[in-house]
């Protein structure tokens, strides 16, 4: 992160406003508010002076991948609990994406699934940050959530906008506005959230589902937020949940033993092959290809789960 | 709530279309609106969500028929989540639980029984068994998906 700058930018009547483009960062704070949501809010915006291509490097074999991400063909990007990356051709080869120095650690990523380009990290502690150029710049998008403490995030399967974040202790807050405004929807599954997806499985009052690894199974509810439930029998430790985009009734659950698949929203539970003995996370692109990460391997399927290869190899 | 009377289904929907202020945006709900949707919920919604709208009993899980039961429709519930547009669908044309282990509708669809202003007269009575934070919550919802234009 050598060529990352980060610049904190005018401060006017208490509150520091500033702008993700480097044109306008001089510009009058009034020209700021006006694009701004919530004058009264406090916002700072942070933007990296450089490319996340320049920061280009590899990763160390020892860096426990968190996330994985897929919204674009071809692309993925990836997080460990101290960096982000993005590969444009499916695994080869990355480059790091830089993050704003007040990012301490990253908790959670999400990608939209409208605009790949558009992407929120979430760093427990740190709150949110989204970028609209592929992780170029970065804006905190925080107002309305309680507490800095995001350790989850979803976007939503088919509004660009709507983005969830799940907040330890506090619950589970929705976005329609691509993080400017939070607004508190529910506590959340009983218990530890270890991740959600959105899913645009029909059958919801509203426009879809949410899907949580927890530490009891997966729980399932409707995006309107009437109820957690078990979402079938599983009742393994799940690191981490995805969806079949093109089967949207086609769940997968990595748990502590092994890939699990349901192929009915998550009412039955089947052994799916596994590419590695944890799974820390799991992800499914548009076309319905699956990727699986153990420690810092990503793993390919594209047989829903029948068959894994490397990626990158 | 089964049937109502030709005569007083007329009267109702007199009453209903003259009563325009409740609702979305509205600060207080039209009094004669309300009398009806409260008419209505105790003659065909009270049976399956209780007389002060509180639900079957163990609403959150399925009953032996693998259903979800009636939930509450007050402030224990989750009836105030929804948005005045989507409230009217699902009066209007019921809802399946995917899950559900039968195939009939969880909700019944009163779309043939009820007019367009009498399905949004009940709903107006059940956003006053809400807290002011959860009309809040629902007017906002309901900002951009409002009553349908025959429901106005």
């Amino acid at each position: 992160m050598n060529n990352f700058l980060a610049r904190i930018v005018q401060h006017w009547h208490g509150n520091a406003i500033g702008t993700r483009h480097p044109a306008a960062a001089f510009a009058r704070p009034s020209d700021c508010l006006a694009r701004l949501p919530g004058v009264a809010a406090l916002f700072f915006v942070l933007f990296a002076a450089g490319s996340g291509a320049n920061a280009a490097q590899h990763v160390g074999a020892d860096d426990k991948l968190i996330a994985l991400e897929a919204a674009d063909a071809n692309t993925l990007v990836k997080a460990t609990a101290h960096a982000l990356y993005r590969s444009s051709n499916d695994g080869k080869n990355w480059e790091r994406i830089a993050l704003p120095t007040t990012m301490k650690g990253i908790a959670a990523v999400a990608e939209s699934t409208v605009h790949p380009d558009v992407l929120y990290v979430a760093g427990s502690g740190s709150g949110v940050l989204r970028s609209e150029d592929g992780g170029r710049n970065w804006v905190a998008r925080n107002d309305g959530l309680p507490s800095r403490k995001v350790v989850a995030l979803a976007a939503h399967a088919t509004q660009a906008d709507t983005v969830y974040a799940y907040v330890s202790g506090a619950g589970i807050f929705r976005s329609q506005d691509g993080g400017g405004h939070w607004t508190a929807m529910d506590h959340g599954p009983h218990d530890h959230v270890a991740g959600f997806v959105h899913s645009n499985m029909p059958g919801s009052m509203q426009t879809g589902w949410l899907f949580a690894a927890t530490s009891n199974g997966v729980r399932r509810s409707m995006d309107c937020f009437c109820g957690w439930q078990s979402a079938g029998a599983l009742k393994e430790v799940v690191h981490a949940v995805a969806y079949d985009p093109q089967q949207p009734r086609r769940v997968y659950a990595a748990t502590g033993k092994g890939l699990f698949v349901s192929t009915d929203g998550g009412e039955q539970w089947t052994h799916a092959a596994s590419p590695a003995g944890t799974i820390t996370a799991l992800t499914a692109a548009p076309s319905g290809t699956l990727y699986a990460a153990s420690g810092s391997t990503i793993f390919r399927s594209t047989d829903q789960g029948k068959t894994w290869e490397r990626t990158g190899a | 709530m089964r049937s109502v009377s030709p005569g007083a289904a007329i009267a109702l929907f007199a009453i209903a279309t003259l009563a325009h202020a409740a609702g979305t945006g509205s600060p207080a709900p039209d009094r004669m609106r309300l009398d009806t949707g409260r008419a209505i919920y105790q003659q065909r919604c009270a049976a399956c969500h209780g007389a002060q709208g509180e639900g079957a009993p163990h609403w959150q899980q399925r009953d032996a028929n693998g259903e979800m039961p009636p939930p509450p429709h007050d402030a224990q519930g989750h009836t105030w989540k929804h948005s005045d547009a989507m409230l009217y669908r699902l009066v209007s044309n019921g809802w399946r639980d995917p899950f559900n282990k039968t195939d009939r509708l969880t909700m019944p669809a009163f779309k043939d029984t009820l007019s367009p202003n009498e399905i949004r007269a009940v709903i107006t009575y059940l956003k006053t068994l809400w807290t002011p934070q959860q009309r809040r919550f629902q007017r906002e919802e309901s900002r951009h998906q409002p009553f349908p234009p025959d429901a106005q």
